[in-house]
């Protein structure tokens, strides 16, 4: 069968999400007011048409299962294909004990079942990332190129540090692939997102099983430079690789800006989630609420300024909260003044309490503090 | 397989009353309170109650009734057994099928729905009150009491009782007569249109009923004085929440109104939620120079103006400089640079355009003359347009008068 398979890793890599990873992984983080991050990929996948995506699974992963469920949300909940959860169960090598070394490691622990895609291609992603592309689009580039792998990458260098870059040849093959890299001038970031024939990726597992590699970008893009025609998908939207908190921060306050809100929330790429039955936000006549992305379910009785909302939020009166980001269900309580604070889902912040953080080095709060 | 209970929701009607908002949607398919439709209370509260079956009677332009249900996963009513099902009406041999008369033939002509669960009771519901209700708890107190029918009763101030169906009971609150719209109600109990009837004795009526050539084949003017009058025991069931019959402009508006004071009708209170089904939006965006205030806010609201005492449906933009007051936006309306709205309820994508004017104020004009303004849905408004108080205008911007 024509068409895409999707696979998506969410396995633990190092990260400095700080608090917002102690229980879950960089892709269930919430994000967005709604969201968690995985589903800007996985959406981009379903509104490309893909029907079957795999997500690949290790570490801390119960989140991310409680909030993909089967996959419904996401029109995924099929009787041929759909959402398939790949833990790490078969993957005899380290008993599923040790952590992924790398993307070829992670494929060879699913490889059964990626003898029995039905697509005769795959595209693999990250979960780190927010963007909303028509992969369709990168598809037709790749089958009209005659690529063995195309690359999606961006111009814009203005990424987190431990990124891969890539060095292009003037058709757009992709000539070097570089990490780690101080100097990025001239370079394009690599998305991580790859795609290629189901059956060249079969080709290239067991060739790196059999050679004990594990890392994609060693093994594939860097050592089969010469070998393989790999290209590269510029892609200059809307990118936003999420590896520390500070991106997080940055990336986040970010969707004030309305355009890029239209890239991110393209209305014919609708990015879904997990639905919740919340009624609309109210906000009470002492209640002001300026430049703020709100979710539904908040109650707003105090002042809220250049913040985002999660669902089910509740401001008290005299409250006052400034460029925050507030999680599902957090309850500020009367008076309390929060600056430049990301409260995970659940905190109570008490009445009449102060937490400031900073821009670069915001506040965060765990999950079901009470403050 | 056999039920104890399933539900008839009955959503056939066209609620005239409702004029240009349902001119292309069922009553039960028109959109409140932000992220509803009124059809999501009944099939809420049934699924909140444990009722997993529910028949529901289409007639008049079902086509977004019908795709809305769709499969009735949002009010988690998709089950391999029972389930949400919709019921229009059909052929039957010798070209003899119909039109649904009236309410009790619209359930008389789906006996056979009915038979296939073999139900001890059947609680038939509306399509058109705004209210969380425990159906579970009235189905207890009908079997309680021994019932052939009961009926849940709302006590409504003595000076309104004339407005509604009244019924007298006596010291057990066993119903002793049914008045319709009465000049001297005999009691304050009006009925709620809600009804448990056990089905063995509701099926004896509704087939009496069919026979009866000079019935109207409706439950207030016929099943339920038919039962009264053969001595069936017939039980009130007391209600005390909120409960609003939004057939009417005004009781629709008011009932938005209503909501937004969190009284009785609080609907972020999450113990009874009301479920929905909604497009995936991202969350509300409200700008740095929006004021917003004793108002509701849905997702994929854009605000940039003045939001004051209204609700905004999801996808309700409001652009700098706009005001909106009073007033009721359903999904998909966009107002303008510079427009104001007052008192009004716009239908699902209303465009106002910049500088236009609808609606107004009561203090604004003769008391007599005002009333709430409506657009219906997809109506456009030019830019600098006045549309006075209590006009209602059609998607051709056509004017229609109220009866």
């Amino acid at each position: 069968m024509k068409g895409l398979h999707g696979i998506i890793f969410s396995y633990e890599k190092h990260n400095s999400l700080r608090e917002l990873t102690a229980n879950r992984m960089p892709a269930s983080v919430p994000f967005a007011g709604r969201y968690r991050i995985i589903d800007f990929v996985l959406s981009s996948m379903v509104n490309a048409g893909i029907t079957d995506v795999g997500v690949v699974l290790h570490g801390n992963y119960q989140s991310l299962l409680d909030h993909l469920g089967s996959g419904k949300d996401w029109d995924l909940s099929r009787k041929h294909g759909g959402l398939r959860l790949l833990p790490p169960f078969s993957y005899e090598e380290t008993g599923g004990v040790r952590a992924f070394r790398g993307k070829m490691e992670a494929l060879a622990g699913v490889r059964s079942y990626l003898e029995g895609v039905r697509q005769s291609h795959v595209v693999l992603a990250d979960s780190d990332l927010i963007v909303n592309i028509p992969l369709q689009e990168v598809y037709q580039a790749h089958l009209d190129s005659g690529a063995d792998i195309t690359a999606v990458c961006t111009s814009s260098v203005d990424g987190p540090d431990d990124v891969t870059y890539f060095r292009l040849d003037g058709e757009g093959r992709i000539t070097e692939t570089l990490y780690p890299l101080n100097d990025p001038t001239g370079c394009y970031r690599s998305l991580e997102m790859y795609i290629l024939s189901k059956e060249l990726l079969l080709e290239l597992v067991d060739e790196c099983m059999s050679h004990d590699l594990c890392s994609f970008r060693g093994a594939v893009l860097q050592a089969k430079a010469g070998s393989l025609n790999i290209r590269s998908f510029v892609w200059d939207g809307y990118a936003a690789q999420i590896h520390t908190l500070k991106d997080y921060y940055v990336r986040s306050m970010e969707l004030l800006d309305p355009t890029i809100r239209r890239e991110i929330f393209h209305p014919q790429r609708p990015i879904h989630t997990k639905e919740r039955n919340d009624a609309s936000t109210y906000v009470d006549p002492n209640g002001t609420c300026c430049n703020c992305l709100v979710a539904d379910g908040c109650t707003i009785e105090g002042t809220v300024e250049n913040s985002i909302l999660f669902r089910g939020v509740s401001v008290e009166k005299g409250a006052e909260i400034k460029n925050c980001i507030l999680m599902q269900d957090t309850a500020v309580h009367r008076d309390a003044v929060l600056h430049q604070v990301v409260a995970d889902k659940n905190v109570e912040i008490m009445a009449s309490r102060t937490l400031m953080g900073h821009e670069g080095y915001p506040m965060v709060i765990s999950k079901g503090s009470k403050v | 397989m056999k039920k104890e209970c399933i539900a008839m929701l009955l959503a056939g009607g066209q609620g005239s009353r409702l004029y240009v908002l349902t001119s292309d949607v069922a009553k039960p398919a028109v959109p409140f309170g932000g992220k509803y439709r009124i059809i999501d209370f009944p099939l809420s509260n049934c699924t909140n109650s444990g009722i997993d079956t529910v028949g529901v009677l289409t007639q008049y332009k079902p086509l977004e009734l019908n795709s809305y249900i769709g499969s009735g996963q949002p009010w988690d009513l998709d089950r391999l057994d029972g389930g949400v099902h919709i019921l229009p009406p059909y052929m039957v041999e010798g070209d003899k099928g119909s039109w649904f008369k009236g309410t009790a033939n619209a359930i008389y002509q789906n006996i056979g729905f009915v038979d296939m669960y073999d139900p001890e009771y059947v609680v038939i519901l509306s399509g058109d009150h705004i209210y969380k209700m425990n159906y579970a708890k009235m189905v207890e107190a009908h079997k309680k009491a021994g019932a052939a029918c009961t009926i849940s009763v709302l006590e409504v101030p003595w000076a309104e009782a004339s407005r509604f169906g009244i019924m007298a009971v006596d010291g057990e609150d066993n119903i002793v007569e049914f008045q319709e719209k009465p000049k001297e109600p005999k009691s304050n109990l009006a009925s709620m249109g809600i009804y448990v009837f056990t089905w063995k004795k509701l099926r004896e009526y509704l087939v009496s009923d069919e026979a009866d050539p000079a019935s109207s084949n409706d439950f207030g003017k016929n099943i339920i004085p038919n039962m009264l009058n053969a001595g069936e025991k017939m039980v009130a069931y007391r209600f005390d929440g909120y409960w609003k019959d939004v057939g009417t402009l005004e009781s629709l508006w008011d009932a938005n109104m209503d909501m937004l004071s969190r009284g009785d009708l609080d609907l972020l209170e999450d113990s009874w939620p009301i479920y929905a089904r909604l497009p995936a939006e991202p969350p509300a965006f409200i700008g740095k120079s929006a004021l917003v205030d004793h108002s509701v806010v849905t997702q994929g609201c854009e605000i940039s103006g003045k939001v004051m005492n209204s609700v905004l449906s999801h996808g309700a933009r409001v652009e700098e400089g706009a005001e909106v007051q009073y007033s009721v936006l359903m999904p998909g309306v966009t107002v303008k640079r510079g427009a104001v709205v007052r008192y009004a309820i716009l239908g699902e994508n209303c465009q106002v355009a910049a500088g236009a004017s609808v609606g107004g104020s009561p203090e604004s004009c003769d008391p007599d003359a005002w009333g709430i303004t409506v657009l219906g849905p997809g109506t456009n408004i030019e830019p600098g347009e006045v549309v006075a108080p209590k006009t209602m205008l059609n998607r051709d911007h056509k004017e229609v008068h109220t009866k």
